[in-house]
């Protein structure tokens, strides 16, 4: 053994050993400071063996390419989901407001569309639905909201409708003051059709009917259904032609933004007046 | 003066086993064979133990038997004593019983290497139920033999820098 250790060599390869076989013992033992000291010394190795990976890992172009393609095209498609997502919410929306519409008025037929044209021309705001006798509206179908009365079927062909709204003065309707039961005719008025306005006309010199009160379809005709809500009375003037008065009436639907509606088919005394017409020729 | 180019010698090895230290860390940069990445540091150490001596020999062994250790775990253990020992008889025997020949070097390092990963597998896989004989056949031996065939340019490297960074 003393022979062994002579060599200055083997002392050194001894001492070495005993070395790492004590760093070895405490690393096991679970002593930190061996992996400590190492991971501190390897460091920047580390750090060069990451970079390295990064690198190895990254692609090449025509790949980036070809990710990018299906990255696109997953994109167009998630557009095309999301786009169907809010159609699908705004119709639920729509909807809810139309059962509300029919459940507060069991008689009415409804039938929901969309705005898909409006007339640049006409400056009363008259607009196109997207719906038409196939799907059973009529001419003079009232045209609502689940904010009131906004207009009538005033053409229509196998696809779509054209409503006439009530800021034209094509649209006439009988329609009263809902708390003084002053009646009148809602009529559009090319004064106040650009401000979004309508007025109740023809209104007797002697009604109490007052600013701020709601105005409704009175329901007789058998064109409109009673009580649809118009709008509240922004004011009243008098008719500088035939000194009549007249209430200048506020719809509570913004009628030049309107994008979906409901058109009434069919209503409780629907044509009642022209029915009876019809009869009393017979 | 005199032993400057042993100290270049001994900074590009220890470069070296830094830079092998890397590819064999560096995930998805050395492609696996069947299941198995090369060990460099067996026959980097070994080559420079053909030609060195002994103390520089071992504390080559060392060095690469701690890096391969601190690849596997956070500790050292059986290859840095390992390597240590055989880098130090290696180059004792060669440096005074064999001649260092390119056959000399593959026989050694083929024997060694398949030794030391076959122990390694005995006592820290198959000894702690962690594998049998087909886990050792499926992915030892293509890591043994791939380790062997990386011997080729690390001998070549070695023996260049040996003979070009001497003092004479």
């Amino acid at each position: 053994m003393r022979d062994f250790f002579a060599d200055k060599n083997r002392r050194i390869l001894a001492i070495a050993l005993a070395v790492v076989i004590f760093v070895a013992v405490m690393g096991a033992m679970g002593n930190p400071w061996v992996s400590s000291a190492f991971n501190y010394m390897t460091k920047g190795l580390s750090s060069v063996s990451a970079a390295v990976t990064s690198a190895a890992d990254e692609k090449t172009y025509d790949e980036l390419v070809e990710e990018n393609k299906k990255l696109s095209k997953e994109a167009a498609d998630l557009r095309t989901q999301l786009v169907d997502y809010y159609d699908l919410k705004d119709e639920n929306a729509r909807l809810w407001k139309y059962y509300n519409i029919t459940k507060s008025n069991p008689d009415f037929q409804i039938l929901p569309a969309n705005v898909i044209r409006r007339d640049s021309n006409d400056e009363f705001y008259s607009f196109t639905i997207d719906a038409g006798t196939n799907s059973g509206i009529e001419l003079q179908d009232p045209v609502i909201t689940e904010n009131g009365l906004i207009g009538f079927v005033s053409s229509v062909n196998a696809a779509s409708g054209k409503v006439t709204t009530v800021l034209s003065p094509d649209f006439q309707a009988g329609a009263l003051a809902k708390k003084t039961s002053d009646n009148g005719i809602v009529t559009g008025n090319s004064s106040y059709s650009d401000q979004g306005l309508t007025t109740l006309a023809k209104i007797d010199a002697a009604a109490k009917i007052q600013k701020g009160d709601i105005v409704v379809s009175s329901g007789i005709g058998g064109i409109y259904p009673a009580n649809l809500i118009v709008g509240k009375v922004r004011e009243l003037r008098i008719d500088e032609y035939d000194a009549t008065k007249f209430a200048v009436v506020e719809p509570y639907e913004d009628i030049k933004k309107v994008t979906d509606v409901v058109v009434l088919t069919d209503f409780k005394n629907k044509g009642e007046v022209k029915q009876a017409a019809t009869g009393e020729a017979r | 003066m005199e032993r400057r180019f042993t100290v270049f010698r001994f900074i590009a090895y220890s470069l070296e086993l830094l830079l092998l230290f890397v590819l064999q860390t560096t995930p998805s940069l050395l492609p696996e064979i069947y299941g198995g990445k090369p060990l460099l540091m067996i026959p980097a150490v070994m080559t420079i133990a053909f030609m060195e001596e002994q103390i520089p020999a071992m504390f080559f062994g060392l060095a690469g038997g701690a890096l391969l250790d601190f690849g596997y775990s956070d500790t050292l253990g059986y290859y840095t004593i390992m390597l240590t020992i055989i880098c130090f008889v290696i180059s004792f025997i060669f440096r005074d019983y064999m001649v260092v020949s390119f056959l000399n070097a593959m026989g050694f390092t083929a024997l060694i290497t398949a030794a030391l990963v076959s122990l390694y597998f005995i006592f820290f896989i198959a000894l702690a139920g962690k594998g049998g004989l087909m886990y050792y056949v499926s992915h030892y031996i293509s890591r043994i033999v791939y380790t062997i065939v990386c011997t080729v340019p690390l001998y070549f490297i070695n023996k260049f820098l040996f003979r070009n960074l001497m003092d004479f």
